[in-house]
């Protein structure tokens, strides 16, 4: 057996002084996944705010200009100018100068004076689903409040509320979308930093030549997998501190869970990521197809069926089903209960035994599938 | 000419040659988008509805009953399990089981008889923030729409506001036939640059580039025999992503398919000319792959493609100008869904004529230094 460890400890060495002579890995490694959080945690929000509305005022009245000049005045909406006719409005649409159009018809004003039902229109762009929701919640509540408001009879009051519903927002109170996307982009991150740091290791190898010389060794194919994956566990899980000390400092996510629970989850998921990295690699044994499959399987999987972005629960069963065996998926939810939910060993731990099987699947496959034949 | 276009043929049909011979290689460049097209069209969904919902109904009277079946037939938040207190329902939003705990009080049934204002309470987990922000919206509008209703049975003479909202392109606001075009824009970035990028520093890699330098080949026609084949293969691929997206996601085509055409060229310009650039300043296919993401990573994250644009940072958005992923996902959308003609899309397109012209004429030049 020690003389089993000393061979894994030589391979590895020799991957160390890889990477070492080209420092573009240890930049790809340490350095791309810190400028990636910040431009993610800065780029990717859905916290809608300043939507460009336009009007089209039919009633030029003092309480229709009032009603657009409130509306606009907060953070949600900002003018995007008034338009004469409906035809005009749809235009404007089409050509994604505003997200949507309120038309106050004409009669408005009259309307609301004689307590007759003042109605008010609003066009939305509903290409973009997401935002055309929000926008519609959000403008429909905005001008009902208003609405109400100017056409209340003078010294009349609505009063205090009957029914108050007060909702407390735990965990991330100012529901900043950061908050909630971080640990998904961490995960992210990491995932494709792993992948791709394995993916060519052995393809190169097979590539150049070297994997034959490699066989004339006594080293065996497990040491082979566990001596390539080791330094890159290493440097993966600098990563992982990088990472969510740019997470903690710059997006002030919290951290209330237990750092072991957080160790174990990470150094599992990285193992599982490295691992298939390394099948893609053994499998392919060329460079150029290796990355494509990496690509392919590391790039758009984790950053659209990890829940990271798009809820799981939303998709059609049988995608739901494909997202079990993506081990990001796990990684995302342990990383929010350990950040946000404050959790440990006592609530993650089928997250955990998730990984752990996907990693010893991606070893016991890689080591079976790698051939000791030169081609 | 007959004699460059005799060359470049040779070179283009060298290329096809050398990437038909690994049939791996074109499955990857035509089947893999569409399957993936298919499946992340699929799990791209932000829409909230059936939140896992705790309730507490510490009252439990008629009154409760009522609101609470009244508050959960609308379908954004789901009943998961009843809890007795405030704690208890707490432990199922730590644990992750649940998103929300609605709580009505004791009382609340005798407070409402009697006309005197009363309370309840919704806890939310705010990790998902976009889910929280809809399941509050849901139960803040579900009392304050049961409430108008007690004043307004008190008052006569209330202004009756009525918003009437008309949702224009995509009425059903379906996700799908917003984010198939967007997909398509990055899978077509995906293949292109790297598969340009990695093709060329293999070339360099494995010493072949030097024979074809030893030729009488001019390296444009050179770099332009190499361009060509997957140039065709875009072409290729982006109307299997018409198709993939018309047919299983029923995305409209409303817009010109002549336009859309012709912009995905000059798109394929700068995303070629990436690939270009990226193979001239790497000596290795592992620096290409790695330049290539550090390319793409970026552009398909900030070109408003996942999240929208002007929910960035006033300081990043112009930042996202000199994307060229950006403009044509915005390109494609407005085509598709909201039948923009040239004009409309004018800025987009000169912006992205622009980007690849320079981009491609720039990676040339550099790719020429490179070779000698």
């Amino acid at each position: 057996m020690p003389k089993s460890l000393r061979r894994i400890l030589a391979l590895s060495a020799k991957e160390v002084r890889h990477v070492l002579r080209d420092p573009r890995t240890l930049y790809l490694a340490l350095a791309m996944p810190v400028v990636m959080i910040l431009l993610f945690g800065y780029g990717i929000s859905f916290d809608l705010e300043q939507l460009r509305v336009a009007f089209v005022d039919h009633d030029d009245s003092a309480t229709s200009r009032t009603l657009r000049q409130r509306l606009t005045a907060g953070r949600d909406f900002r003018d995007a100018g008034r338009l004469r006719t409906a035809e005009e409005a749809e235009h404007l649409l089409v050509a994604g100068g505003a997200v949507g159009v309120v038309i106050v018809g004409e009669g408005f004003e009259e309307d609301l004076r004689r307590g007759r039902r003042a109605e008010v229109q609003l066009l939305l762009d509903g290409a973009d689903n997401n935002t055309a929701q929000q926008t519609r919640a959000k403008a429909e509540a905005a001008l009902r409040v208003l609405t109400m408001e100017l056409g209340a009879p003078e010294g009349a009051s609505m009063g205090e509320p009957l029914i108050d519903a007060r909702t407390v927002t735990l965990f991330n109170p100012e529901a900043r979308s950061a908050v909630f996307l971080v640990p998904g982009i961490a995960a992210y991150v990491l995932a494709i930093v792993a992948v791709l740091l394995t993916s060519l290791t052995v393809a190169r190898e097979w590539e150049r030549g070297s994997m034959a010389q490699l066989f004339a060794t006594p080293v065996g194919r497990l040491e082979i997998v566990v001596g390539k994956i080791l330094p890159y566990l290493v440097l993966g899980m600098l990563t992982v501190l990088l990472v969510l000390a740019v997470g903690t400092w710059v997006f002030d996510v919290p951290f209330r869970g237990d750092p072991l629970a957080m160790a174990v989850l990470s150094l599992l998921f990285l193992s599982g990521m490295l691992g298939q990295g390394l099948l893609i690699s053994v499998v392919t044994r060329n460079q150029m197809v290796a990355t494509q499959v990496a690509t392919l399987s590391s790039l758009l999987p984790v950053m659209l069926l990890s829940g990271f972005i798009f809820p799981i629960a939303n998709m059609p069963a049988p995608l739901q089903a494909i997202t079990v065996v993506i081990p990001a998926r796990y990684y995302v939810e342990g990383l929010r209960g350990v950040l946000l939910r404050g959790n440990g060993f006592a609530e993650l731990w089928p997250e955990m035994v998730a990984l752990l099987l996907f990693t010893l699947f991606m070893l016991v496959v890689s080591t079976a599938r790698f051939r000791r034949t030169v081609a | 000419v007959t004699a460059n276009l005799s060359m470049l043929a040779a070179v283009v049909l060298k290329e096809l040659r050398q990437t038909s011979r690994d049939p791996r290689m074109i499955a990857l460049l035509i089947a893999a988008p569409v399957i993936q097209l298919f499946i992340f069209g699929h799990a791209v969904n932000l829409e909230v509805d059936e939140v896992p919902t705790v309730v507490v109904d510490q009252d439990d009277s008629r009154a409760s009953r009522l609101h609470l079946r009244r508050l959960l037939a609308d379908g954004t938040l789901t009943e998961v399990a009843r809890e007795r207190t405030g704690a208890d329902a707490r432990r199922w939003l730590v644990e992750g089981e649940a998103a929300v705990v609605v709580i009505i009080p004791a009382g609340f049934e005798r407070d409402l008889v009697r006309g005197r204002p009363t309370e309840v309470q919704a806890l939310l987990d705010g990790s998902d923030s976009n889910r929280s922000g809809v399941a509050a919206g849901a139960i803040s509008a579900y009392f304050s729409g049961v409430a108008e209703g007690l004043v307004r049975a008190r008052m006569a003479r209330l202004p009756r506001p009525e918003v009437r909202s008309r949702v224009l392109f995509n009425p059903t606001l379906d996700t799908a036939i917003y984010m198939v075009p967007g997909v398509a824009a990055i899978l077509l970035m995906v293949i292109t640059t790297i598969v340009t990028a990695m093709g060329l520093s293999r070339e360099r890699e494995v010493g072949t580039l030097e024979q074809i330098l030893v030729t009488p080949v001019p390296s444009t026609i050179l770099i332009g025999g190499k361009i060509l084949p997957f140039a065709m293969f875009g072409i290729v691929d982006f109307g299997l992503a018409l198709v993939v997206g018309a047919y299983v996601f029923d995305m409209p085509l409303r817009g010109s398919l002549v336009l859309l055409f012709a912009v995905t060229a000059l798109y394929l310009l700068t995303t070629l000319g990436m690939g270009l650039l990226i193979s001239s300043v790497s000596s290795s296919q592992q620096q290409a792959f790695m330049g290539g993401f550090f390319f793409m990573l970026p552009a398909a994250l900030l070109s408003g493609i996942m999240t929208p644009i002007h929910s960035m940072p006033e300081w990043l958005q112009p930042l996202t100008l000199a994307n060229p992923v950006r403009h044509y996902a915005e390109v494609l959308r407005a085509v598709l869904l909201r039948d923009a003609t040239a004009t409309d899309l004018s800025t987009q397109i000169l912006v992205l004529a622009g980007m690849g012209i320079v981009l491609f004429a720039f990676a040339s030049f550099r790719f020429r230094r490179a070779l000698r």
